[in-house]
């Protein structure tokens, strides 16, 4: 399965596609830390950088699974020993790619976009939240991916007008039962963050865990 | 390997594409799948190569390594050929020299350096036949394998198939051109209205030998053989 999963990240950034989340990242980095983030508030800047960062995770994702043609997935499916092994390559494939996107996330604003460098707490809190946040998007993604939506277009919209409606449901009371985005964002912003921390990780995990479900059930009839 | 009461559609409201079917592929057996188009022959060989899993009905004894080469193969990918057999030799666990041997084999050496993108239809098939027989396979696969193919290879597919079937691999063969009719003890499977056919061939056992020979006796003992109605084939 990891060769295979090397094969998968050795075409997606051969074909170039990784640089689409890649320009998508580096310019919600330069709105981010357009002007620098004062001390006291980079916890905060991270909880906005892994919430938004959603849908470049999913995005990425998205390109990483559609990499391949049909006709190779089921190629890679009898190479490998079997359906599973391609879609778990696919998926480890596609989380390798958005870990390394968000540790560009967590890494940059270290090197220029805080005013000093916070403490070591609060990275820790920033990984979790990215951690979070590309568990979402990457389930996002998969869903999103060629073999269950063959309509590019159809595929787009659910992508883009998928994470607009997480983001507004969890504006709403329920908020907290789905991906809780708004609720971390803000809970970082009044400096609550650990109290509701351990639900917003179920919550999410529970969320982009159904999702992954949800893909791998879906893959059994559309290789 | 035994398919016992198979059925298989995409989706829950969807029509059944392959229905109640039972069959039976021995080792070292050799099948020609044929049916009109969009009867279900890609669909029961995705089946038979454990791609999709039957919707009711189950497939026992499957042999571990399964070799597929699709109707068409997919040039859209970013790999030389060379580059493309090395991945898949990777991913296969097996050196990366079987592509190279193999690529010899079928005359399209010269093609190791092209962008897949670059390749025309019978050369695209080519790779694809190749990076199914990396591994020995003990259920060999193939979808429409002689469409867009030179003359040279459509002559030795079938030396490939008999050689894998004397290894003890089974070959099942999608073939609307009926380039397998004379094949000798091939079986037939017939796919009509969601059923599967099967009609048996008498398929005589056969096995590769070597045969070594000084270079300047070597056209006048091929020409003997051939007289004598065996197949021959000269390895370098």
């Amino acid at each position: 399965m990891i060769r295979l999963m090397r094969f998968k990240l050795a075409a997606y950034a051969r074909s170039h596609r990784l640089l689409q989340p890649v320009i998508g990242l580096f310019t919600m980095m330069l709105i981010f830390y357009s002007s620098v983030i004062p001390d006291g508030k980079q916890l905060t800047s991270y909880a906005d950088s892994a919430g938004l960062l959603i849908v470049v995770f999913a995005w990425a994702a998205r390109g990483l699974l559609d990499t391949e043609p049909a006709a190779q997935r089921l190629i890679s499916m009898t190479a490998a020993g079997g359906p599973r092994r391609e879609i778990g390559a696919g998926l480890l494939a596609a989380l390798t790619v958005n870990i390394g996107l968000a540790a560009i996330a967590i890494t940059l604003p270290l090197i220029h976009g805080f005013a000093s460098v916070p403490p070591a707490g609060d990275i820790a809190r920033g990984v979790v939240l990215h951690l979070l946040g590309l568990g979402a998007g990457t389930a996002l993604g998969a869903l999103t991916s060629k073999p269950i939506m063959p309509s590019p277009a159809t595929s787009m919209l659910v992508l883009f007008g998928g994470y607009v409606m997480l983001l507004l449901i969890s504006l709403t009371p329920i908020g907290s039962f789905t991906v809780p985005v708004m609720p971390w964002m803000r809970a970082a912003n009044a400096g609550t963050l650990d109290e509701i921390l351990l639900p917003v990780t179920a919550a999410t995990l529970l969320w982009s865990t159904a999702g992954a479900l949800a893909y791998i059930r879906l893959r059994r009839t559309r290789p | 390997m035994r398919l016992s009461d198979v059925s298989f559609r995409y989706s829950r409201r969807g029509p059944w594409i392959i229905q109640e079917v039972e069959l039976a592929l021995g080792a070292g057996s050799v099948v020609e799948v044929t049916g009109r188009n969009g009867a279900g022959k890609s669909t029961l060989l995705r089946l038979l190569a454990g791609i999709v899993p039957p919707t009711r009905g189950s497939i026992a004894d499957r042999p571990p390594v399964v070799g597929y080469a699709p109707d068409v193969f997919p040039v859209d990918q970013p790999f030389t050929v060379s580059a493309y057999l090395a991945q898949m030799s990777r991913i296969r666990g097996v050196p990366a020299a079987s592509g190279t041997a193999l690529a010899e084999r079928l005359n399209a050496s010269h093609l190791l350096g092209q962008p897949l993108g670059d390749l025309s239809k019978g050369s695209a098939q080519k790779v694809g036949l190749i990076q199914s027989l990396l591994a020995p396979p003990g259920l060999l696969i193939l979808d429409e394998p002689f469409s867009g193919l030179d003359e040279q290879t459509r002559t030795e597919l079938p030396e490939i198939i008999e050689e894998v079937a004397s290894a003890g691999g089974a070959v099942v063969v999608s073939d609307h051109q009926n380039q397998l009719r004379s094949f000798p003890g091939a079986d037939h499977w017939l796919v009509e209205d969601g059923a599967v056919v099967a009609r048996d061939g008498e398929r005589a056992r056969r096995t590769v030998i070597e045969v070594i020979v000084d270079a300047d006796e070597a056209d006048e003992v091929e020409q003997k053989l051939r007289a004598d109605g065996y197949t021959t084939r000269r390895a370098t």
